[in-house]
């Protein structure tokens, strides 16, 4: 209550320094602005990083061999993937490429003369066990089955091939819901027969709803030499490095021929496909930061200054009866008066910033209660800024009053 | 005048150290944080190829058919085989050059075991001179190369130092996944920035390693590498030059003169329209003819997240900037009483007025000199972020330059309007209440 009847006098005191409150309030609301955009921004990034694909991402490692052209070898596909499957601890092995990782788009069309497109998708390729190893949850329908996926040696341009896709790309494509048994056609001319819905698969996290527009193919592969991905799947994510390892060596002796260039695991794909984006969340954090610092030292900088213009009121006020506390929260109201002022001026520059933003860099609708969390946050700050200054003032002796300045 | 000022201004500066200190340190960090930004933009929106830009076009045709057409839609970005060869063979720029991305296996002295992928541009023989590559040895090969598809190749120095220990390796065998070619030259390190002639590679990749003459390495079916578009059937045996229907090289030209880039634009129409006659083109002519920057500035090379990063550093320079004119606008009306007295002594408006700059001016130059500190600070963060454009973060003279005289322009520009209101009291009224 006490504070109440105090905003009288305080409005009273700052009409007389209007500018420089008027500015105060035009960079706390300034900085209201950047503070809600620039959060949710970098919260929108690390949201997005922590997506997930779809695939038993904990599980899986890939590695990377190359066969080099000209130089005798006399590993074959069928052979390298039974390689791999008797390394302890994997559970399935294939010859493909994860989820972030060099993923291929195509279009898709329900009709073979490609007259009506429908939509760029994903295309997961690889041998016989790839859906095995991805690991990803089938809804409906079934997985694909080594008996009869087409064998790569007897491909025709034309014939059915079975395909897995997922929820999402099926809603798209068979809004009536009859995505399971349906037909589609890529840029190719062969029909893809659906044959199960997978729950999620992500080609790649970029906040589209299209990332989650994939399909899985598979074909039999036998005596074939072939490089590329080699991807596994283990039991127990633990062992992982461990099983990585090991048949990055077994694959290697039964490719004398290939090189090695490179063995990982999912989870550090995505860590270096998030790498970027996580840096640039960190530098927009820093100077948000210092935002913050350079604000508080403004508040703190024009309460000090006040306080020195004011110190012979101050006295009479100690003079007359005042409590140190009264003088104190005097500057405290004033304070939160001057910061609420600015962050009503800046819920509007925020919206404006956004709208702005939204049409330059498409970035979503700022949700209200940023608003609410930057106003709090430059509430506190204020306090804390002008903490110093009132307690300095609360200082005055009242002696000062009897004092000519 | 001036050095009296100055004294005065010292003077008063010292009075406050405290609001000095903040006043400096808010500027300083504003400059800093807004010029690193600032610089990471330069830096990313430079010119790749200086001095050559504006004689360097990338023409655009449309070869693709009627299915899908929108009216108004520009041509694509990418040369079917065809019309890339076709364009060569006319040979109507001062130099051109088609090309391609593409990944070779590089298999070094020391045996299969130690090989290793590299990328590579399939290109063809103008390509050096017209994008200004100099040779540390050897050279280029020359059309009669690029006709009789010759197993040359022109190699970088570092992979030279790699393979041979030693960068005159002209005359070398090099050996590429089971063929072997002879090395015609080793080009000097050159990193253009962006990756302007294929932004299909990522706008800020490192130039390729091994350049091989384009029929060779198609003849050869060596792998390509980048973006590719395509309506009709793609060859089952892998032929490139045979994909009729898909568009997946870069094609770029050298006009020296207007008149020269007039003609060619009129000869792109004509080369449309003589392609609709013989029935390979279904639209009408659809051409473009854009110089490096536009080519740049068409395909958005700047990352969203570093326009988003340099317009918050400039919102923040603008917090930084209020924050100044407050604490000057304060700082100079406390002074009533001091001006109210050096007034009724003669002092004009006028003197008062440049007075009060000249303190903020030095309030600027220091603030200036804590920027700069801070946007190398800046800078060295930026470049420890594992972001692909990290490494060129450096700050340059002019950079630097620029640094100074914004935390110098801007401080002053915050001084006119408190130094405005101060110069406007009234003595009079001040000096009565003293």
């Amino acid at each position: 209550m006490r504070i109440l009847f105090q905003i009288r006098p305080i409005l009273a005191a700052l009409r007389s320094h209007k500018t420089a409150v008027m500015l105060l309030m035009l960079e706390i609301a300034l900085t209201m602005a950047v503070l809600g955009n620039l959060v949710f921004v970098v919260y929108g990034t690390v949201q997005r990083s922590r997506v997930p694909t779809g695939v038993d991402e904990s599980r899986i490692g890939v590695i990377q061999s190359i066969g080099v052209i000209g130089t005798a070898n006399s590993g074959t596909i069928e052979n390298d993937l039974a390689v791999l499957q008797a390394v302890p601890d994997v559970v399935a092995a294939t010859y493909g490429g994860p989820p972030l990782w060099f993923t291929q788009r195509d279009s898709v069309f329900l009709d073979p003369s490609h007259g009506h497109k429908l939509g760029r998708v994903y295309e997961f390729q690889g041998s016989q066990g790839l859906s095995r190893t991805l690991g990803a949850r089938i809804v409906h329908g079934v997985d694909l089955d080594d008996n009869e996926i087409p064998a790569v040696t007897r491909y025709t341009p034309t014939m059915e091939i079975p395909v897995l896709m997922t929820k999402a790309l099926g809603q798209h494509l068979f809004p009536d819901g009859r995505a399971l048994g349906g037909v589609i056609y890529d840029s190719g001319n062969n029909p893809l027969r659906v044959v199960g819905i997978v729950d999620h698969l992500r080609g790649s996290i970029t906040g589209s709803p299209d990332d989650d527009w994939s399909i899985v193919t598979e074909f039999m592969y036998g005596h074939q030499d072939g490089g590329g991905g080699f991807m596994i799947r283990v039991r127990d994510a633990a062992q992982l490095p461990e099983a990585l390892r090991a048949a990055a060596a077994a694959l290697q002796k039964a490719n004398p021929g290939h090189v090695s260039n490179k063995t990982f695991t999912m989870a550090e794909l995505r860590a270096d496909y998030f790498k970027s984006d996580l840096a640039s969340g960190r530098m927009l954090v820093a100077i948000l930061l210092i935002l913050l610092v350079v604000t508080a030292l403004g508040v703190s900088g024009l309460a000090s200054f006040w306080v020195q213009q004011r110190r012979r009121q101050i006295g009479m006020r100690r003079a007359l009866g005042a409590t140190r506390r009264d003088i104190l929260r005097y500057f405290q109201a004033e304070n939160f008066l001057i910061v609420s002022g600015g962050v009503l001026l800046g819920a509007v520059f925020a919206y404006a910033l956004n709208l702005f933003l939204m049409r330059r860099f498409e970035l979503a609708h700022l949700p209200a209660h940023y608003l609410l969390a930057g106003a709090v946050v430059l509430w506190l700050l204020g306090q804390l800024a002008v903490l110093g200054p009132a307690l300095r003032a609360s200082a005055v002796p009242p002696v000062v009053a009897t004092r000519s300045v | 005048m001036f050095g009296y000022y100055l004294d005065l201004a010292l003077r008063s500066l010292k009075r406050n150290r405290m609001l000095t200190a903040l006043m400096v340190l808010a500027i300083g960090l504003g400059i800093g944080a807004s010029m690193t930004m600032l610089t990471v933009l330069h830096v990313m929106t430079a010119d790749p190829v200086p001095g050559r830009s504006a004689r360097l076009f990338y023409p655009q045709v449309d070869p693709q058919p009627m299915e899908n057409y929108k009216k108004g839609e520009g041509p694509p970005d990418l040369w079917t085989w065809t019309d890339a060869m076709n364009l060569l063979h006319d040979g109507k720029g001062v130099r051109q050059a088609a090309m391609s991305g593409g990944q070779v296996t590089v298999v070094p002295p020391g045996g299969v075991t130690r090989a290793f992928n590299a990328h590579a541009r399939y290109t063809t023989a103008d390509f050096f001179a017209m994008f200004g590559l100099s040779f540390a040895d050897g050279g280029g090969w020359d059309a009669g190369d690029d006709g009789k598809r010759a197993r040359v190749a022109v190699i970088t120095r570092q992979l030279a130092d790699k393979l041979y220990g030693t960068p005159h390796a002209a005359g070398r065998t090099l050996r590429l996944g089971k063929y072997d070619f002879r090395v015609a030259g080793v080009v000097d390190d050159w990193h253009p920035v962006p990756h302007f002639y294929d932004l299909n590679m990522g706008d800020y990749a490192d130039p390729e390693q091994v350049y091989v003459p384009l029929g060779t390495a198609i003849g050869l079916k060596l792998s390509t590498m980048g973006s590719m578009s395509c309506w009709g059937d793609f060859p089952q045996d892998g032929d490139m030059a045979k994909a009729s229907g898909c568009m997946w090289m870069q094609y770029w030209v050298e006009l020296d003169t207007p008149a020269q880039v007039a003609a060619y634009r009129q000869y792109l129409v004509h080369y449309s329209e003589d392609q609709k006659q013989l029935g390979r083109f279904e639209r009408a002519p659809n051409t473009r003819l854009r110089d490096v920057m536009q080519w740049l500035d068409y395909n958005h090379v700047v990352p969203g997240s570093v326009q988003l990063q340099t317009l918050l550093a400039l919102g923040f320079l603008l917090v930084c900037l209020v924050n100044t004119v407050a604490l000057l606008l304060v700082k100079f009306l406390r002074r009533g009483g001091e001006l109210s007295v050096r007034r009724a002594m003669g002092a004009s408006r006028r003197s008062v007025f440049v007075q009060l700059l000249v303190e903020a001016a030095l309030v600027g130059l220091a603030g200036g000199v804590i920027g700069l500190l801070l946007s190398l600070f800046g800078l060295w963060v930026v470049r420890q972020q594992p972001t692909q454009y990290a490494g060129l973060a450096h700050l340059d003279t002019t950079m630097s330059a620029a640094t100074f005289a914004l935390a110098v322009c801007a401080t002053l520009l915050a001084a006119v309007f408190p130094a405005w209101r101060a110069c406007r009291l009234v003595p009079a009224r001040l000096l009565k209440t003293q």
